[in-house]
This record gives C-alpha cells, structure tokens and sequence, in this order.
C-alpha cells in the first residue's frame, strides 16, 4: 500500500485496480475449517459475526475447561464478588452471592448446590416460565454444566470469528464438541447475553443463566445436535426467538432493546430482594448510605462528594469505578490543566493546523490535499510492570490515536529511557520494551524511523516508554470524534473485552510505584497487533467509504471513556448495553466491563441506515462490529446490563467536569546548591593523548554509542517510504510518491538539563528537535510532547512541571510553531524519589521534495566541513561531565531561538541549493560526537582544525546549542558562506573530508583510525544485552 | 506482464512488491486471499508481512487460503512464483519449496542492510542475476532462519537450487547461509530478504532487488502467450 493510494476513494486496496470479492463474503476462510461444508445458512449468516460469534466462541473456550472446572469456577466467581454481581449460574448462585447470604453458602463444591430449593425461591414470580421449565427438566448437574458454558460445536465456534482465530481454536473447538456431547446430547445455543425481550426474573440473573431459557425455546423449534445454526439476526438475537418465529426479517434490523416497551422498563419495580449483586441504579437510590470503596478506587473524599452531588444520590459500583477512572490523573490531567493552558493561549498563528489540542492528535496540513497527524504519548507504568506488553500496548494506543483523526499510520518512534546500563533489571526492561516496541510495530507493518535511547540511573525503576505515531489523511479526511445525532448508532469494532488492563489508567498510571507493583501486573493491556492491523484497514475503508459519523479509539478507560468522550463532545446522550459487548471472559461485571483496556477496540458512531456496510467491510476484514447501543437527545450516558441501568449521569460531567487542582508548587531546595556546582571545575584532559582517549571513551559510552543493536529490531523499511531513519538527525517519510512531499520528524529531550532548569531545559529539548529536523531540511511547522514527570503531589515536581510546560509553550511562540497535543505522564518515580523532570518533544517538519533531503554522514571525498553556530563554554549537565565524572550540576547551555532559526533557514536553503551535503546537528557529545558520527556512517574519514575561539577541549565536548556540522562540496563553499553571511549564520572552516586516510585526525591533537573509533563506538549494547531474548512472542 | 501481489489479512510489504512490480514496468494486480481467481496473471507474488498473525506458525495458516490453492496447482504446471519472507514462509508451508523457516538463532528480529551471494540463475526470476553476482537487500525477519534435514540441503546443493546465501555474518543462522531457494522447475522462488525494498536509492539501500522484477517481465515475454492461470481452481 503506497501512502498515495490513502488519497483515493478505496483507501484499503482499491489502487491497483484490486479484484477484490465484490461482495466480501467469507474472505478470510481457510479451507480447513470444518464449517465450509457444512454452512448452508453461511451467506445470512456472516452477516451476523459482528454479534453472534462472540457468545459462540466464549463458549468454546470456556466449554473446554466446564467439565472439569465448574466447581472452581463456581467458587471463584462466589467468593470474588460480595458485592458486585457474580454471573450467578442460576437463581441459587444469585442467592449465594447476595450480601445477606454469607459467603460459605457458595455453592464451594458441587454444581447441584446450586439448583436447590433456593433457585426456585429467589424470585419465582418473576423467573419465567422457560427459566423453570430449563431448571427443572434437566438433570440439574449435567444440565447446569451445558447451560452455563454452552458448548460450541465446531461449526459454531469458528464461523464468525477471524479465520486466524478460528484456526487456533480449532482444537479446543473439537474438545468443545466432545464435552457437549458428554454433558448434554442436544447442541446448546450460543450464549446470548442479553434475552431479547427480557424478563425481570431474567433480566437480573446473570449471563449465564439466560442460556437455560433459550435452550428450552430452541430445542422444541428443532435444532437438535446437528451443527447447523438457527438463523441470527444482525443484533445477535438469540437462538430461541429465531426459532420461536419472532425472526427478524431483515438481518440487521435492530432488536427490543431493554429500555424500549416490553422490556424491564414495564415490569413491576424491583424490591431489595432482585438486586442481589449487582448494583443499579434503583438499588443506589435506595440504599443511599451504602459504605463505597472510593478511595480504594484512587477518589479523594471531595471528589466521591462531587460525585454524589452530580448524581443527586450515591453512584452505583459501575459508574464509581467510571469517576474514578475518567476522574484520574491519566485521564483527567487534573494537575495539569492550568498548566497546559499556555500550549493554547501562547500558540503561534499557525495556517496549517486543521485540529490542536485537544483532539486525539493534532492535524497539520502538508499540501493542498495531504494532511499529517502525530503525536507521542507514555505507556511508561506498564512497561516497568510487564515490559513486552507494556511496551507493545503503547505502540498499539497511540497508533489507534493517529487512526482515530482519519489518518493512515504510517511510521512510528519510541523514545526510551532506561536505568543504569548495568544495573540487573536494565537487561530485562531492554529486552521487553525493545521486544514490545518492534514485535508490535513490526507487525503493523509501520516502520520505525527513530527515537531516542538513553540511560540513566534516575529511571532505575521507572523506565519511560513514550511512543510516537505518524499518520497520513486527505486534508478533507478529518474524523470526528462527536457523537452525533440521536438515534445514530453505538457500534463496537475490533477486539473482544477481557479483564486486561482493568485500572490501567488509575490505578497504574497515577499511582507512584511501591513495593507491590508487581502484583499490578493484571492492570497491564495484552496486545495483538494482528488484530490491530485488520482495524486499521477495516476503519480506513469505513473512511473511505464516508460511513462514519464519528468515531473514537478505546485507550485510557475503554468504553467508559469512549461512551462519554463521544456523547460529550457533541452535546447528545447516549444509551449503550453491556449485554451486547463482545467478552473474552463471560462472568465479567459491568464496572469491568466498563473499566477494560483491552486493546484494539474502537467505537463508532453510524447512521442506522450505513450499518449494513460497516458490518459488511468489518466482515471483510475478519473483525467483530458490533451495535451496542443509540445515540440520545437527553443528555444522559444510560448504561444498561441485565436489563437494569447501572449508570445514568451526564456525559461530560465524566468527560469534561472532572477536578481540576492548582497544586502546590515549589523550587526544589537542593535545586541553588545544585546550580553553582558547575562541570566548568572538574579536570578536563590535559593533553592529546588524554584527549584521545578521552574521545573513545565518550563515543562507547551508553548514551552515545552505536544503537543499531536496538534498531536492528525494528522494521525501517516496510510501506517503502522510509528516506531517513535512525541514525540520522531525523526520521524523513515520503508522502506522496509523485511529488516527493515528505515529513521529517524528530524527538528529543534531556532529563538532566531540565532537572538543572526546567524552564529553560525543556527549551533545549524542543530546540534540539527542531534542529534535528532542520538539519534535513525540512521546514519544522508543529510541536507534540510528552510530559514525564514524578507525582504532581510533590510541590517541587509541579515546580518543575509548570517551569517545563511555561519553558515550552514561550519556546514554540519564539520559534513560531505550534504545540499540536500531547501526554502528560506523571507519578514516574519509585518511593519518594522522582525521575528528572523528563518532558520529550517532538517537531514534525515539511520537505518539499524528500529527494533534497539531507543526511548526516560524510558523502564525498573533499568536501568542506563547517562549524555553524557558537561554541561556548558550556559543559553544565553534559554527556561529558556525566560520562567522566557522574557530575550533574550548573546551568544548562544557553538557548538561543534566533539563532536556531536561522541555523534552520541556512540548511533548508542550502539543501535546495545543493550546497550541502551532509548537516548533523551538534547536542549530546559535543562536535566530537558528531564528527565520529559522521566518519563512520558511511567510512569517510577527515582531517579537522579546531577553531581557535575555545580550547581543542571544548571546542570537542562543549554542548552549546544551535550549532551543526555540514559538508559543502568543493566549488559551493563561496556560495554557501554567502548564504550564511546573508542570513546571519555564524560559520567557520573547519576542515575537509579526507575518504583515502580512514581516520579522523584533528590537526595539533590526535589522529584515530575509523577502525578504532567503530570498535569503540559498535557492539556497546550487545555486550550488555546481547544474550538477552526478546519475548517468544516477538 | 501482469505481476499479481496476494495480500493476506497481516501482508504488510504487498503495497511494496506492487510498487516494484510497477518500477521494473509490469501491471500489478492486486490478489485477495479470499478469491481463488488469479485474474490472468503472469506471475505470482507472495509478499512479507505476518500473515494471519503469525499464528500457528509462519504462513501455516496463509497456505490453506481461497487464493493458495489455485496458486500451488498453477504452480506445480509452471506458474513463476515469488514468495518474499513471509511468502517464502507460505511456500514452504504449502510444499512448494522443502524445509522451514525457524526462529532466528540470536531469537531477536532483524532488520540489516545484507550482502547476498547469487548462487543458481536457472529461474525465470533471475535472469537479470550473474551466477555469483552480489548484492545488497534488506533483511527484516524474526523467523527466517532456513532449516532442512541434511539430506535436502545435499540435494538443494547438488541440484544448484540454493538460490542465494548470505555473506558475511549470517543474520538469522540460516543452514548453509541458504537466504533463497527455488524449486526443480526453477519457476517457485523463496527469498528471506527483501528484493522489494532495494529498488530505489531514495528508500532502499540499493536498486540490486528490481532485478527479480525485471527478471520475470522479460521470462514472461518469452513464454507469452502461454498463460497459465486463466483458469479457476
């Protein structure tokens, strides 16, 4: 797929004139699955995957284990769930589970406990009659056992899911079937979750417990044991109303929904006795003085009592779980909100930018057509807790961000920080978070083009994942968010929910690390990026195809966010069932449902009359699409579950009205002291010989050295329009192959300048970004960051915080470009101890043609070297006093925006003039760092005279900004100092490249052959981690 | 010369094999996994990616499609086929070509500019290639270490069907430093490295893969008009 084919009406595969199966039918089927034979219904049928396959393969998983595991189950979900409901298996489990019967009456070791006399007494005017005549017709252990995971015959169990899937549960498929016949002889329907037209008795049993009923309507209607399934609806309507003649004629007609008449809503109300375990709405508000687990949950007194005075009563267990989650730092950026004002209020005008802040990320215009969207966020948390994973899930959020603002993904970055290189658990965390970065990304097929890898003792225990995306849309392509349009409906697309990442965002995202966070490794997402890319081309189709009304992906909070997020944004209300929501896990309660962060989810917002077409192409692709619910006129979010409502608030009391706090902030006290202990007093080398070796120690330290062990593990090449990638200064992506329009993108940032000054080090960071894109020459036009930062509790975090933010935002006004969105990841610090305030920037920059493009390795023998740009005596928070002394104090280097800009301005014209042709921007190291860069990217040597204005000392290692090193080819140089004279740009004659020496000599000083410099500089990570496997799964 | 592109749900270079297809002057066609018609192609191209996830194993899963089954029976009468990485993986799923492709040695993906030693020019795929011609492609796998028993290795050597070996260090530990294989035919090609990314110096390191493109357009002209894959499974 080339990135011009985005441009054309068939995104996904029209462009080369794809004989694609008009009709989408049953793409993705291999031959091998049993039910190709055996399908009549199939046609019909496909077209409810989205809904039915969902019950149908739970069952199959869960089937494999009933028989043997009934008991456990029983007793697990029993005695986990006081409180919440548990899927009672029937009425005696419901009993079991209720508040006033203790816990010991769980059914603990038998399924026939739970048919006892209390079954029938829970609620017997309400069980209707099929629930009996199920409860009582069979022989209640066997029959419990069916009843409650409802075994799938292999058909069933692999007809509507991804073919990929459908391979891999074959076996247990087949195990399915055996344990079906074992238990029961006639073939159980597949598990609807929600009975159609539920009945109070029903409505209020769990989900396992509807099954009986169905299966006592289907069996007479005959669909005995054969395999051949009772006509569905598109809604996923159960077995038993089909086959009882109450099909819905067209297959994606919508069904009675629990708030439409004859559903609960028409039923007498519910007494004390129905609420055993599950806690709606009606039961908040009679039992208002309930004790609730909010701070548990992470919710301060203040906030459970604006809850409660949003709600005018208690909240239910569900919508708790939904303040406190959406109500989270991570979500909420409560700490930071009136920080981040600034990006806004001191933004420079900015033509291209088509959506800002706020937004899933931010959308600049490229061209007349083309438009980019980028943006880097953390998954820094659950990368400590579970690296691979961890790691993985923050490719695969972002990534579903770019896709969210109708883009194309089209390369990513991972800007990682580490702990000390040989610190014990470093091996570990490189190995996951490189292994989750690459298998995930790499098998998005998105390549990687750079970032940034850095070690450092202060994220020992916090080590940061930021991950960023780029993507691709027409300037007209932009999506929305909104959910617009009551009587639109709720559609659910992509994977199942499970209980991953239950809390990710509270509980682990905005809760500083202790002793136990390990045991927080369940709140971390598990990723599946084969799933992940079949919705990236399913939703670029739906764009394509215009049959989105908005849409949102599910990150932080999962569907809570993403209901409330959509329903707020456009003002609406919205209605959704639990019920309907495709589960991994069957027993799980609605807060869990709510709360997943399963991943590779997205929510859309349809019209009733383009529903068909997107469960059509969501068919194409192998995904599940299902409808879970309506959009509203009343400005509620109702979330119904068992026919109950378990949440009714105001979405943007979720979304919008969250705290907001001015915390309190103050300068760090060791911050003066820190200050005056400056790296200009430590003993610098004397003589060459020292400097020498001063050199080779610095190029083979962590922080310089080669990094290709890394990147060597991440695709750079896939989608073929990878012009740079790392090493070079910037990542550079071509866009449109007949233009040669591409973008250049960098991402920088210096924990140690910004712990020495906030303000002015987050500046250097977005000055060293822009740089890095200028020195391909690109134009920078638009900023995002990542906020990594310890618990915004501590005053001096939010000193440093509020100083970084206010360095950044007065930074982009003084470079004229725009913060375009962002991520503010607080709380990385273990114990009391806070990471250095580690805020990474990234700019994106427009090449006009990627072909001018310029790189940072020497190209031709003889060229001239310059040193553009200032260099002062400025070694303060330095690689060198890090890598000589393990010092950190002083100021920073200085930032100079004027003179960056036209460092930018000089190689952008330069590079269109043909008068550069290489530019590697000076920053960590110094020009020794560069030049040794330089030399061995291609094995060119130089021979280099110092300029005189410093020591040969500092001139090497001094990290003054707005400085680069560029090759002019012999006959431009007259030119190119014109153009710097022009331009005010500092200049001075360095040298020249030298390709027949191999060295790199430095004229008066020391001479070292390219040979020593790449032992040196090469094989540093592999010594360290090279016997350290990425995860099996990679 | 039109060069069909399978895209399986998880291709991810097929946008590229078209691309290169285009450069070296074919059409491409694209080929979906679910429709068994090859819409009268004149060669196959079963490009990277992780097919259907990589699940089971390796293009396990790929093999038993619509698509695949027209294609091994076209194959097995002479329909010239490349498969790239995970199509290489495909091929020998479906036996089309003999052995497997295992977990690299050192267990980590790769992905590295390689030098490959040409070692058997008897393809239509390769006539553009000198015998002991090297080039240099990338390398982007985590499963392409070439494995075989050695009595196939003997007979891939003895019958000069070893098509490419790496040179210098071996990136996946590949048997034989084997990066690329055909069949007895000559006309099914299996290639770990990525010919489809070396075909413009602006976004590859080298032009050396287009000559697998340019190969089977001129291959195909020769053979012209006997097309072999008109016709439906």
């Amino acid at each position: 797929m080339t990135i011009a084919d985005h441009e054309k009406p068939d995104a996904a595969h029209g462009a080369d004139a794809a004989p694609t199966s008009a009709n989408g039918s049953a793409p993705e089927q291999p031959k091998q699955t049993p039910d190709k034979a055996t399908s009549p219904e199939k046609a019909p049928d496909k077209n409810a995957s989205g809904k039915a396959s969902t019950p149908k393969s739970d069952k199959t998983t869960a089937s494999t284990k009933s028989t043997a595991s009934t008991k456990t189950a029983a007793s697990e979900r029993t005695s986990n769930s006081t409180k919440v409901a548990p899927p009672a298996k029937d009425a005696a489990a419901k009993a079991a589970a209720a508040k006033d019967a203790p816990a010991k009456e769980a059914p603990a070791n038998a399924a026939p406990t739970k048919t006892s006399p209390t079954a029938s007494k829970s609620a017997p005017d309400k069980t209707t009659g099929s629930a009996k005549t199920s409860g009582s017709a069979k022989p209640p252990a066997a029959q419990q056992t069916g009843a409650d995971k409802p075994v799938a015959s292999g058909k069933d169990a692999s007809s509507d899911i991804p073919a990929a899937r459908r391979a891999e549960s074959s076996d247990s498929a087949a195990v399915a079937s055996d344990a079906a016949t074992a238990v029961r002889p006639h073939r159980p329907s597949p598990t609807p979750r929600r009975p159609a037209k539920p009945t109070p008795g029903l409505a209020r049993a769990a989900s396992a417990s509807t099954v009986a009923p169905t299966l006592a309507a289907a069996e007479p209607a005959g669909a005995p044991s054969g395999g051949t399934p009772a006509p569905r609806s598109g809604r996923g309507t159960m077995v038993g109303e089909s086959a009882s003649a109450s099909v819905e004629a067209a297959p994606y007609a919508r069904g009675a929904e629990p708030w439409q008449a004859g559903g609960p809503g028409d039923t007498p109300p519910p007494t004390r006795e129905d609420f055993a375990g599950t806690d709606t709405v009606a039961r908040a508000l009679s039992t208002p003085d309930e004790a609730q687990p909010y701070r548990e949950l992470g919710l301060a007194d203040d906030e459970y009592a604006s809850i409660r005075s949003i709600l005018g009563r208690r909240p239910t267990d569900s919508e708790l779980y939904m303040y406190s989650i959406m109500w989270s730092e991570h979500c909420s950026y409560k700490s930071s909100k009136v920080h981040l004002r600034q990006f806004a209020e001191k933004a420079p005008r900015s033509d291209r930018l088509l959506a800002g802040m706020g937004e899933n990320a931010g959308v600049i215009a490229v061209s007349d057509r083309l438009a980019v969207t980028f943006k880097v966020e953390s998954h820094n948390h659950p990368s400590f807790v579970e690296p691979y994973q961890g790691a993985a899930t923050g490719v695969g959020g972002i990534v579903r961000d770019i896709l969210a603002m109708g883009a194309r993904p089209i390369a990513v970055m991972d800007p990682l920080r580490f702990g000390a290189i040989d610190h014990p658990d470093t091996a570990r965390l490189v190995a996951g978070i490189v292994g989750g970065v690459g298998g995930y990304g790499n098998c998005l097929g998105l390549p990687n083009i750079g970032g940034e890898l850095v070690f450092d003792p202060c994220y020992q225990a916090n080590p940061l994942l930021n991950a960023l995306c780029l993507g691709v849309l027409p300037t007209d392509g932009l999506q929305s968010k909104n959910a617009t349009g009551p009587g639109n409906v709720v559609v659910l697309l992509g994977a199942k929910t499970g209980r991953d990442g239950i809390g990710g965002a509270s509980v682990l995202a905005s809760a500083t690390f202790d002793a136990d966070s390990a045991a927080r490794r369940p709140s971390v997402q598990v990723g599946d990026p084969f799933t992940e890319k079949l919705l990236i081309e399913a939703c670029l189709e739906l764009y394509a195809a215009n049959l989105v009304v908005g849409i949102q992906d599910l990150g932080a909070a999962g569907i809570s966010c993403a209901l409330s997020e959509t329903a707020a944004g456009a003002g609406t209300g919205m209605r959704a069932n639990l019920d309907r929501v495709p589960l991994r896990e069957p027993s799980m309660a609605a807060h869990e449902i709510l709360a997943s962060e399963s991943q590779e989810r997205m929510l859309l917002i349809v019209t009733p009359e383009n529903l068909k077409a997107v469960f059509a192409i969501a068919e194409k692709w192998g995904i599940l699409a299902t409808d879970i619910g309506e959009v509203t006129d009343d400005g509620r979010l109702v979330v119904w579950w068992h026919g109950e409502v378990v949440v009714d608030v105001p979405p943007g009391s979720l979304a919008d009205d969250g705290p907001v706090f001015a915390r309190p902030m103050r300068e760090p006290s060791d911050l003066p002291l820190l200050r005056v202990d400056r790296a200009e007093s430590l003993p610098r080398p004397k003589t060459a010989d020292e400097l020498r070796a001063t050199l080779l120690r610095m190029v083979a330290s962590p922080n310089l050295c080669d990094k290709s062990y890394v990147t060597e593990q991440y695709d750079r090449y896939v989608l073929g329009n990878t012009v740079l990638a790392q090493p070079e200064d910037a990542g550079v992506i071509r866009i449109d192959e007949r233009t040669g329009l591409g973008v250049a993108l960098s991402v920088d940032g210096n924990g140690r300048f910004t712990r020495l000054d906030p303000y002015v080090g987050a500046q250097l960071a977005l000055a060293e970004a822009y740089r890095n894109v200028a020195m391909t020459g690109a134009e920078p036009v638009a900023v995002t960051n990542c906020l990594n930062f310890g618990s915004p509790e501590d005053p001096t975090v939010m000193w440093q915080f509020a100083e970084a933010v206010r360095g950044l935002a007065d930074g982009c006004a003084a470079l004229g470009i725009p913060v375009t969105g962002g991520n503010v990841s607080f709380y990385n610090q273990t114990g009391a101890v806070p990471i250095n305030p580690t805020p990474v920037v990234g700019v994106l920059g427009v090449l006009a043609n990627v072909a001018e493009r310029v790189p940072i390795g020497f190209q031709n023998d003889g060229d001239l070297l310059y040193l553009l740009g200032t260099t002062r005596d400025e070694l303060c928070g330095s690689e060198w006093a890090w890598v000589e002394h393990g010092h950190l104090g002083g100021e920073p280097p200085r930032v100079d925006f004027a003179a960056e800009r036209s460092l930018a301005m000089t190689i952008a014209a330069a590079a269109v003039r043909g008068q550069v042709t290489s530019a590697h921007d000076l920053s960590d190291g110094g020009l020794a760092q560069a030049l040794v860069e330089s030399c061995l990217r291609r094995g060119l040597g130089a021979m280099i005279g110092l300029p005189k204005t410093v020591s040969p000392f500092m001139a090497l290692f001094s990290e003054s900004s707005a400085r680069a090193l560029v090759a002019v080819p012999r006959g431009q140089e007259i030119a190119f100092t014109a153009l710097c004279e022009e331009l005010g740009q500092a200049h001075t004659a360095i040298g020249t490249i030298h390709a027949s020496s191999e060295n790199l000599e430095i004229i008066d000083q020391f001479t070292v052959s390219l040979d020593e410099l790449r032992a040196a500089h090469t094989g540093v990570l592999e010594r360290h981690f090279g016997g350290v496997a990425a995860s099996p799964t990679a | 010369m039109r060069i069909g592109v399978v895209t399986f749900p998880g291709s991810l270079d097929d946008g590229d094999a078209r691309r290169a297809a285009r450069i070296a002057g074919a059409e491409s066609i694209v080929l979906w996994h679910a429709d068994p018609n090859l819409h009268s192609v004149d060669a196959v191209v079963l490009p990277g990616g992780f097919s259907y996830g990589d699940y089971l194993r390796c293009g396990a899963i790929a093999r038993f499609a619509p698509v695949m089954a027209t294609i091994v029976a076209a194959a097995r009468v002479g329909l010239p086929v490349l498969g790239i990485c995970n199509g290489f993986q495909v091929l020998c799923e479906a036996h089309l070509l003999p052995g497997a492709l295992a977990r690299n040695a050192h267990l980590h993906f790769r992905n590295r500019d390689q030098r490959l030693r040409i070692g058997s020019t008897a393809s239509p795929w390769l006539r553009d290639y000198a015998d002991g011609q090297e080039i240099v492609i990338p390398v982007k796998n985590g499963e392409g270490r070439y494995v075989a028993d050695e009595a196939t290795l003997d007979m891939l050597e003895a019958e000069g069907r070893i098509v490419a070996r790496y040179v210098g260090e071996n990136p996946n530990g590949s048997m034989r430093e084997i990066a690329a294989i055909r069949n007895e035919a000559g006309n099914v090609v299996g290639i770990m490295p990525h010919p489809e990314h070396a075909v413009d110096t602006l976004t590859g390191p080298s032009v050396d893969g287009i000559g697998f493109f340019t190969s089977i357009i001129k291959a195909a002209a020769a053979l012209r008009p006997a097309s072999l894959t008109g016709a439906r499974a």
